[in-house]
């Protein structure tokens, strides 16, 4: 019995043995295992619970506040809520959708819409789903923070242009930042989700308009409830822009285009300040500046009067008579003018083979320069214009500034175009007419000219040579006062005996009777040309239907002896300069100079 | 003390006593650290009280010769069956697993007393039959005390605690004398049933075993579980960030923190240093439990210790496995470590039993 039972425990000892190096292996097995998590992977796992646990949540900043030249807002932001969706704490996609769309009220596709625009993105990264939340939403929301721990409420600084369209083309608006403008260098500094300037000032100054957005990290918990606040940076609200605008001026600007397609556009000459500006018809920015854009978005783009355009910088026309104010710049550049020379108007004349007539078919008699430019006489001009020939047209009216943008900080400025034998040439490869010299010399024919451009010409004669770069900005906090060194102001050598006559003339024009007597304002020494730019070809053809007016111009500038405000009218179809132009810059007059004399005081008069 | 009492208690194993006590201590801490709470009707609170009866227990069956338990195992044995039969007519559900019954002052998971019982009497009847190696017929007997217990538990629709029986035939049969036709045999049926079983598994139970390959596959639910576990092990690093400081046990990343995922806690908070640390706590265990085997006075004995080595060995090796992404989820508990009375307090019960053996292995 004893024998058996040792044999039957060597038995039992053999095969206990022969576990002991499996078990071994199985503690081998799992030791390894926990080396290769924990010391080879260690970190790697030490990042993976580090962002399990860690939420950035952006805050975003304010962008600076627009004012005008006097400290009134223009632009500024108030506070609003937005509702996100962290995917990361999100369990079932069907169940967030369903949440947002039954509770909230969302529409379906535009959820869908947002999914599908944030596939790329990081999971981490939120994305908005509502914007201008309710309470009733944000107490839905908090009240279901429990099972959709994925559904937030984010504050949001929303942009808020306090007088709506009002000046809508200078301000611009915003709109969500693209993946591919991220990628571009046009916008640094800023993240995924940012609302950037897609026009305006809102686009030229983004830099300094846009805040700093600040981080809060918190932790959260496996269902993403927040349970602690690890580090917070502050947002930074962007620095404050005041502009040169003055909203007095713009209102009356405003209200002076209200129904028309046009542009007003004021600047004092002396420095280049846009005091207004003002283009027709325009948009509410406050519409546009959101994440989550409406349908009514397509609907101004392809509206045929292009509301989103700035007719002040974007669009170029003929300038009409307006050049007429280049040409005698141009011929006093040339010494034609010195001996002051008679010319009679007979109502037509010929010119190589062509007859041209003044607009005034009856004639005007005899003029000397200050008359011819304010009874708008064409046959002076053409007269001037033959003797002078396109080159000397050209290069003056070029060192005005015609024929290239003028360097306004505003984007998307047009150049215009300020024709030359050259320029043909390297355009339709054809070569020049000299009967085109004689459509130029009344502002017809190929020169085509922005109100902006016609602004600062006009401004530069009435100053004697002043050639000023229109700008908006003012003072920016922050951001010095524009470029390096100033706005440049270039000085042309235009003597101040010949810019004497031209401010008579133009003068005249509006205080003796002439076509611009619609802008005289009693007791002002207001000066003004009229201009009225024949609309030809495809342009009129579109419109025959609605019988083709002529576009009216106007330009002028206040008082004749020192100017200190230019003004430039530009309706489009509006007929002739002198009835449709000239007293909208009455008004523009009349509104300057009162405010001038008592600052802030209306109806005085 | 009388002399009989110390000359019983000279055989007394303070080394893997210390072991056991190191463990359960562990798991109290683990415990401790992610609720932060001490209270009397905490987990803590409750995990201390059960290993308070836990030693009671331990010390008290110590007096008991194991030969009592074995002579009337029959008697033990038909109890048991009779439990399972009760809880599955009137057991209630935690989690889908309707193997609790509600004793008033506490719930307890008959089941896991059961393997004990079960232990016992495959040892009894293994250490009855003639010869070195077992019959066909003996070992049809054998695998029927096993798993008529483990199709019960299995009815209760607790699949893990069911299929800890395997390992309790596996050692006690290998340790008794297997044939290796047998082998052949029961490795070739395991091949054939394994396809069958697929089938009869739950989806979400199909969905566990799939994650272990890839657990990027389903991140929201059990790759999710899988994946956090991992992240909690590798983040702890090499010496862990401290008591309270696990983020993943803390902020809820890790399911089951407390229960089958009480490893994670610990491999979190004291780093590779304090999960090797309780691998070799095990490894000592599982080593002085062979030693145990090998000195048994008798076969029922060793066989008896060899069941508790192969039950404890699989718990602590699915359970680790689980935990570091090696092996599915299957919801069965890390032993001494994990929170919960029955498990606990069953292990106990068993290496109460092994200690006994080991005090008396030369008694005649």
């Amino acid at each position: 019995m004893a024998l058996e039972q040792e044999s039957n425990r060597q038995l039992i000892q053999q095969r206990l043995n022969l576990f002991r190096i499996p078990v071994l292996l199985i503690f081998l097995v799992l030791g390894a295992r926990l080396w290769q998590l924990q010391i080879i992977q260690g970190s790697e796992y030490a990042l993976k619970a580090e962002r399990n646990r860690v939420r950035s949540i952006t805050l975003t900043a304010p962008r600076g506040n627009i004012l005008d030249r006097n400290g009134v807002p223009l632009v500024d932001s108030r506070p609003s809520f937005d509702v996100l969706v962290y995917r990361e704490d999100m369990r079932d996609r069907e169940a967030t959708v369903r949440f947002l769309t039954q509770r909230l009220g969302i529409d379906r596709e535009e959820v869908e819409r947002q999914f599908e625009r944030h596939r790329g993105s990081g999971l981490y990264r939120p994305f908005i789903v509502k914007e201008n939340a309710g309470m009733e939403d944000i107490s839905i929301i908090e009240a279901h923070r429990g099972d959709h721990p994925e559904i937030k409420v984010g504050p949001e600084p929303r942009r808020q242009y306090r007088y709506g369209p009002l000046a809508a083309h200078l301000l611009g608006y915003l709109g969500e930042i693209s993946e591919e403008e991220l990628k571009s260098d046009r916008f640094p500094g800023t993240t995924a989700g940012q609302l950037v300037g897609r026009s305006g000032v809102e686009r030229f100054y983004n830099r300094l308009l846009a805040g700093k957005d600040g981080v809060r990290r918190v932790t959260v918990d496996s269902r993403g409830r927040e349970v602690d606040i690890l580090d917070e940076s502050e947002p930074l609200i962007g620095g404050e822009l005041r502009l040169t605008l003055d909203l007095r001026l713009q209102l009356v600007a405003e209200e002076a285009l209200r129904g028309k397609v046009g542009v007003v556009a004021a600047m004092d000459p002396r420095n280049g300040e846009i005091l207004a500006l003002a283009s027709s018809p325009a948009f509410d920015p406050n519409a546009f500046s959101r994440r989550i854009s409406g349908a009514d978005w397509e609907e101004l783009v392809r509206h045929p009067d292009r509301p989103m355009q700035n007719r002040a910088i974007q669009n170029s026309h003929s300038p009409g008579s307006i050049f007429k104010l280049i040409m005698a710049g141009a011929g006093f550049r040339a010494g034609l003018l010195d001996e002051d020379p008679v010319i009679v108007c007979r109502g037509r004349a010929s010119y190589y083979g062509r007859v041209f007539h003044c607009w005034d078919r009856s004639g005007h008699g005899a003029l000397r320069l200050e008359q011819a430019i304010a009874k708008s006489c064409n046959i002076f001009f053409y007269e001037l214009g033959r003797e002078l020939g396109i080159e000397k047209i050209s290069e003056f009216a070029r060192e005005l500034g015609l024929g290239a943008p003028t360097g306004i900080d505003l984007p998307g400025e047009r150049g215009g175009i300020m024709p030359s034998p050259e320029w043909k040439r390297g355009t339709r490869g054809e070569s020049w007419y000299p009967g085109e010299t004689i459509s130029v010399s009344i502002g017809q024919g190929a020169v085509s000219t922005t109100p902006v451009q016609l602004l600062r010409a006009v401004g530069a004669l009435a100053t004697a040579g002043n050639l000023v770069t229109p700008h908006v900005l003012l003072h920016a906090e922050g951001g010095g006062d524009g470029p390096q060194g100033g706005w440049p102001v270039k000085r042309l050598p235009i003597a101040e005996a010949h810019a004497r006559r031209l401010r008579q003339g133009m003068w005249e024009s509006v205080n003796a009777w002439g076509t611009g007597h619609n802008a005289l304002v009693p007791g002002e020494d207001i000066c003004g040309k009229t201009g009225t730019a024949q609309v030809v070809g495809k342009e009129a053809a579109k419109r025959l239907g609605e019988g083709v007016e002529d576009h009216a111009w106007f330009a002028g500038f206040g008082r004749r002896d020192a100017p200190e405000i230019a003004v430039v009218v530009f309706i489009e179809h509006g007929g002739s300069g002198g009835g449709a132009a000239a007293p909208v810059g009455r008004e523009i007059f009349r509104t300057y100079f009162e405010n001038r004399r008592s600052p802030g005081a209306e109806g005085h008069d | 003390m009388t002399e009989s009492e110390q000359r019983l208690f000279h055989g007394f194993d303070g080394l893997l006593f210390g072991a056991l006590l190191l463990l359960s201590g562990a798991g109290i801490v683990a415990i401790w650290s992610t609720t932060g709470s001490v209270g009397f009707d905490s987990y803590f609170g409750r995990q201390v009280m059960y290993l308070a009866a836990s030693l009671v227990l331990f010390f008290t069956l110590l007096y008991f010769d194991y030969h009592l338990f074995s002579d009337f195992i029959a008697i033990l044995y038909l109890a048991a069956m009779a439990v399972l039969g009760l809880v599955l007519l009137f057991g209630f559900s935690i989690h889908g697993n309707k193997s609790w019954i509600d004793l008033g002052v506490l719930s307890v998971q008959p089941s896991e007393f059961v393997k004990i019982v079960v232990i016992v009497a495959l040892a009894r009847y293994y250490s009855g039959l003639e010869g070195d190696y077992l019959g066909f017929r003996e070992m049809l007997i054998g695998g029927l005390i096993v798993f008529v217990p483990a199709v019960l538990v299995k009815l209760q629709g607790d699949l893990g605690t069911a299929v800890t029986f395997v390992p309790i035939y596996a050692a006690l049969s290998a340790i008794a004398g297997i044939r290796r036709k047998h082998v052949v045999v029961l490795v070739l049926a395991a091949a054939v049933a394994a396809p069958l079983t697929w089938f009869a598994l739950k989806d979400y139970q199909k969905d566990r075993i799939e994650t272990v390959f890839n657990p990027a596959s389903d991140p929201q639910r059990f790759g999710y579980q899988t994946i956090q576990s991992q992240i909690a092990v590798g983040s702890g690093g090499t010496l862990g960030k401290g008591f309270g400081g696990g983020s993943q046990g803390h902020l809820g990343f890790l399911p089951a923190r407390f229960t089958d995922f009480v490893f994670a806690v610990l491999a979190e908070e004291k780093g590779f240093v304090g999960s090797i640390a309780i691998l070799g706590l095990f490894l000592l265990v599982v080593f002085r439990l062979f030693r145990i085997a090998a000195e048994a006075k008798d076969r029922v004995g060793a066989l008896i210790v060899s069941g508790v080595l192969g039950l404890l060995l699989f718990h602590m090796s699915v359970n680790v496995g689980m935990v570091v992404g090696l092996l599915p989820i299957v919801g069965i508990p890390l032993p001494f470590v994990s929170a919960g009375g029955s498990s606990l307090i069953s292990f106990f019960v068993g290496m109460s039993l092994c200690m006994g053996i080991r005090m008396r292995r030369y008694v005649n």
